[in-house]
């Protein structure tokens, strides 16, 4: 890692970026931007409470740059304009200079900072550059929270209708869409797939079940994912089989009304982070359920346990990650894991909003030991573990692909690589589409796959084919 | 310039040391108001724990000395060191703070005190050649952030000088006058720049705090800007 490599830069603004916006943007408003910009985040600063962390951070932000050592985009450029305290500033300029007293008597006395479009443009591109991983804030003397610094700016930006399209189209079709889902799944094709998974479960696993759909009154009402019912089969079939081996079949459901788990309001609004979560509380009122249980999704989980209690209401209804019921499981003998089946080398990448900003760090670590022979960390690991560089909502912006490869995921291609793993495990959709580009891209020597995906081939099944057949079973397939 | 220097001493101290202690309290204040006043209930969602663990990692962070930043992290811990021991804990100061505050607190030696007077003041030039020769941090500094690692050396500076005639090649009087009316803009400057982090620093890592977004507001921010019209 060249942390210095900018140590010979002079000043901000040396290295060529393009000057179109670097993601599709589906309505951008072309006149009175700064006006817009600046009413947008008045109403933002008057209806939300932020000005407390914006004082505080206008006051203490000491720009000592040790954030910068610590970021996966800045480590891969080089570029000052990619010092989270630098991007933090941007915002910090507008709000010092139009909302704060000293600001409005610095401007009276001095050539001081004026918002124009071409700051609007820069925030526009660096806001989007950021994965949110929040990693930087850790080493932050003064603990500025770089992300949701972030945040904030890409909400007063949205308010403008600069946001990736990528994002804006998921959200609403997931908001006002028929499917309410951002992967545009109707239930008929849910009700396909969890036909299809049923199939593949009883000739893989020799059990014969229904997935449950709309089961009123059950413990667990499930969200993944929506993009897992498409791209993540094993994800799926490992987390069915868990619920199956433990017994606990009879004490969970999926809702046909909303099944995506997914909130892009975490990364870029306010407005909708709250509906979202509104949506998936008023789905298990509807099903009369205890308890929301959340797939493997970082995002997801970290949206639902950390936003269900603040937007809920008097409906605020428990949120339990999968891996912390799989643990549980485990852990009281409820499933039972065949530790001869796994002989590769196994790696575990953190995805950011469930270690760093959550609280999923040892549990996925237990489980993985308890079967995997040989086990190996990424350095650094657990909370300080580096971003996937897709995070943030970037991995839905096909447009900036080049991106993410070059420079959002180049630190974690390299960590990756260096622990000689052949399995990466990372209990993330996001990630795991991020990273299996990546692996792609660099041509790692290794595969990526949820943790449940693993454990569907190490699990006992009572009454089914043993993990030793179905390996046996699955060597033939590929020869 | 004896009359300077008891005016300095007296009711200049006074009023810049209350400015002080005023301004923080301000700041402490407008937080707490706004924390509290804000997010209300929501604060019982907040991760308490952490947030404590959090904040005593930095009163202590030897485990944040981390690749990349270990001299300037380290110049800044040994800084830190001595500009909270040696205002505070020098056999002069101590007098200042019982005839001032009426607190009675104990004092370290001359030799401890010059021990640490020149640990700060190396550690000053420093974090002063870290930001001016590093070009990642020469990128981001502004005037202000030279402006006050030279406040700040000033004082220390002047009040070794003062204490050792042998090196002082100034007159006593001059040194003693540059030493007061500099810790004294110092005073002024703490509540209104980012030395402000003496009291801030226990609103540093509360930003899961910050995380309880208010339920609502989203609509009424959609309503101000947007009337009925489409949100998505």
């Amino acid at each position: 890692m060249n942390v210095l490599a900018s140590d010979n830069i002079d000043k901000i603004g040396t290295a060529v970026r393009k000057k179109d916006p670097p993601y599709y943007i589906e309505n951008p408003i072309e006149s009175k931007r700064v006006e817009r910009f600046l009413e947008a985040f008045a109403a933002v600063l008057h209806f939300s409470d932020y000005k407390a962390l914006l004082d505080s951070y206008c006051t203490s932000n000491a720009k000592c740059n040790r954030c910068a050592v610590t970021c996966p985009v800045f480590i891969a450029t080089g570029d000052p304009r990619d010092i989270p305290c630098y991007r933090t500033n941007l915002l910090l300029d507008v709000y010092k200079r139009y909302f704060t007293i000293g600001g409005w008597v610095k401007s009276r006395l001095t050539n001081s900072f004026e918002l124009t479009n071409a700051v609007i443009d820069e925030m526009l591109d660096v806001f989007y550059r950021c994965t949110a991983c929040r990693r930087c804030t850790q080493e932050c003397p003064m603990g500025v929270d770089h992300g949701l610094l972030t945040r904030l700016g890409r909400y007063v930006l949205s308010l403008i209708g600069i946001v990736p399209k990528a994002l804006q189209v998921s959200v609403r079709e997931q908001l006002e869409g028929k499917t309410h889902n951002t992967s545009k799944i109707p239930k008929e094709a849910l009700l396909d797939t969890l036909g299809f998974l049923a199939e593949e479960m009883e000739d893989n696993l020799g059990i014969k079940l229904e997935f449950p759909v709309d089961k009123p009154g059950r413990d667990f009402v499930f969200f993944c994912a929506v993009s897992d019912y498409l791209l993540e089969p094993d994800t799926l079939m490992g987390n069915a089989a868990v619920l199956y081996a433990s017994g606990d079949w009879d004490r969970w459901t999926i809702g046909s009304g909303n099944y995506d788990g997914i909130n892009y309001g975490l990364f870029y609004s306010d407005w909708h982070l709250e509906n979202i979560i509104k949506q998936l509380v008023g789905e298990v009122t509807r099903l009369q359920g205890k308890r929301i249980l959340i797939g493997e999704c970082g995002h997801a989980s970290r949206a639902a346990h950390d936003f269900v209690p603040v937007f809920g209401g008097r409906e605020a209804y428990p949120v339990l990650s999968f891996m912390e019921y799989t643990l549980d499981c485990l852990e009281r003998g409820k499933i039972r894991l065949d530790p001869n089946i796994v002989t590769e080398r196994v790696t575990y990448h953190d995805p950011c909003n469930i270690a760093r900003s959550g609280w999923i760090v040892q549990q996925p670590r237990r489980i993985l030991k308890s079967f995997v022979k040989d086990f190996v960390e990424m350095e650094p690991h657990g909370d300080r573990n580096y971003c996937c560089g897709g995070g943030g909502g970037l991995v839905s912006v096909d447009e900036i692909h080049e991106y993410r490869m070059e420079i959002g995921g180049k630190v974690k291609a390299d960590q990756i690589m260096r622990t000689g793993a052949e399995i990466v495990i990372a209990p993330c959709a996001n990630c795991k589409k991020q990273l299996k580009e990546l692996v792609e891209y660099y041509e790692l020597p290794c595969r990526v796959m949820g943790l449940h995906d693993l454990i569907l081939k190490a699990i006992v099944i009572p009454g089914g084919k043993s993990p030793e057949e179905r390996k046996e079973e699955a060597a033939l397939m590929e020869m | 310039m004896e009359g300077w220097i008891d005016f300095a001493k007296g009711p200049l101290f006074t009023v810049t040391f209350l400015i002080m202690i005023l301004g923080l309290g301000r700041l402490v204040v407008i937080q707490l108001h706004l924390l509290i006043a804000g997010k209300g209930r929501r604060l019982r969602n907040a991760p308490w724990k952490k947030i404590a663990t959090e904040t005593m990692s930095w009163v202590f962070p030897v485990r944040h000395l981390i690749r990349g930043t270990v001299f300037f992290s380290l110049a800044s811990i040994l800084f830190h060191v001595g500009a909270i021991i040696v205002p505070v804990f020098l056999a002069d100061h101590v007098v200042l703070w019982e005839d001032f505050l009426k607190i009675d607190l104990p004092s370290i030696g001359r030799g401890a005190a010059d021990f640490f007077t020149l640990l700060t003041i190396t550690c000053l030039f420093l974090l002063l050649a870290w930001r001016t020769f590093v070009g990642r941090v020469r990128s981001m500094s502004r005037a202000i952030d030279y402006v006050l690692l030279l406040l700040i050396l000033l004082p220390f500076s002047s009040g070794f000088l003062a204490s050792h005639p042998g090196v002082n090649p100034f007159p006593w009087e001059v040194m003693m006058l540059i030493h007061l009316l500099s810790a004294e803009v110092l005073f002024v400057l703490v509540p209104f720049t980012k030395l402000a982090h003496v009291v801030l620093f226990a609103f540093d890592r509360i930003s899961a705090l910050h995380w309880q977004l208010r339920p609502g507001s989203g609509d009424k921010v959609a309503d101000a800007l947007f009337g009925n019209e489409a949100r998505v």
